[in-house]
């Protein structure tokens, strides 16, 4: 009777440190994912937005301008899909 | 050659030059270790999926888990609607995966270290998502180009932001996990090389950072793997079910 009484115990601590650990883990892993998504996310918006500045620059033959309008847009854009991952993030957590 | 850390993404053609025009077509060291992933992963869920127990074994058990892990994502990323696209994610996943798992074996290639690579495939899903959102919605689909409640001096502005943002898209996918395998292989190079340099009396130092680095790329090609998955659901779920 204390045998079984112990084993029942048992199980339940087993089950209750594996859900802990695994959905620990699985947080960690999430967070991790989108640091890693954070750096690049601001990275290709600026890419993008210069190389579009760069094409409307040769079509219409206004060396400068729209590439750094296109810039400083493309900066703005990365900067917004920053603050949307955090938000997600932290709607997550 | 040992001491150029770039050497190792060098990519050389393997039995004889095939040429279709102007394309070359020939079988390089890339396309074997693509072939060499596609055929691990078919044998691996060939063998996990044959024998069915109600108690699984363990490879069964393995590759019930990449399935379940697979399924939950999508269902909690994009809900119900992805359904029919877990085929697809599940393709992506694994060959990204494995492609990166078989790169950390000593002398074989990273394929997922060329941005050729990863941009063909975040091409292929930005292309695939822009005409699902197209296909289920019609031209409503370009209402995720006007966020709701701006303002509507400030309209033109925010629609062209939001018009760069999603063209971003393929290249943070692609440059993403270019750059982390590449960075991670050739810094494993450099570490590598300084073992040999400093030899017996000082390469200590740099093999124990080659062995916590080697530990720290398994997790980055997991994670990188993961992330490609679940921001292609993420895209997904914003062309099937319409609103930020």
């Amino acid at each position: 009777m204390d045998d079984k009484d112990f084993k029942t115990r048992l199980k339940i601590a087993k089950k209750e440190f594996l859900k802990n650990n695994s959905e620990e883990k699985e947080k960690r892993g999430l967070f991790m994912g989108s640091a890693f998504r954070l750096g690049t996310e601001l990275v290709a918006a600026v890419v993008v937005g210069t190389i579009i500045g760069f094409i409307l620059d040769n079509w219409f033959g206004t060396k400068p301008w729209f590439i750094i309008i296109f810039f400083f847009i493309g900066v703005i854009a990365g900067i917004m899909n920053v603050i949307r991952v955090a938000n997600n993030m932290q709607k997550k957590d | 050659m040992a001491a150029n850390p770039m050497h190792q993404f060098q990519v050389y053609r393997i039995g004889p030059e095939i040429k279709l025009g102007n394309f070359d077509l020939s079988f390089t060291n890339a396309s074997l270790f693509m072939l060499i992933s596609a055929i691990s992963i078919c044998l691996f869920l060939y063998f996990g999926s044959k024998q069915k127990n109600i108690i699984p074994g363990r490879l069964q058990l393995v590759a019930e888990l990449f399935y379940n892990f697979i399924a939950k994502m999508i269902s909690d990323t994009a809900g119900s609607k992805a359904k029919p696209y877990f085929p697809f994610i599940f393709t992506l996943f694994m060959f990204v995966l494995i492609c990166n798992m078989i790169g950390m074996l000593p002398y074989s290639f990273t394929v997922t270290s060329h941005i050729i690579v990863t941009l063909v495939m975040a091409m292929f899903i930005f292309i695939a998502v822009t005409i699902i959102g197209f296909l289920k919605h019609g031209l409503k689909y370009l209402s995720i180009f006007v966020p709701k409640g701006v303002p509507v001096v400030l309209l033109p502005l925010i629609t062209i932001i939001e018009i760069i943002s999603y063209l971003s898209r393929p290249v943070s996918l692609s440059v993403r996990l270019f750059a982390n395998m590449m960075a991670g292989h050739t810094m494993l190079k450099v570490f590598g090389s300084f073992v040999i340099s400093l030899g017996l009396l000082g390469g200590w130092l740099p093999l124990s950072f080659s062995v916590a680095l080697t530990g720290l790329e398994i997790l980055v090609a997991f994670l990188q793997a993961y992330v490609f998955a679940i921001l292609t659901c993420i895209y997904l779920n914003d062309a099937l079910n319409l609103h930020h």
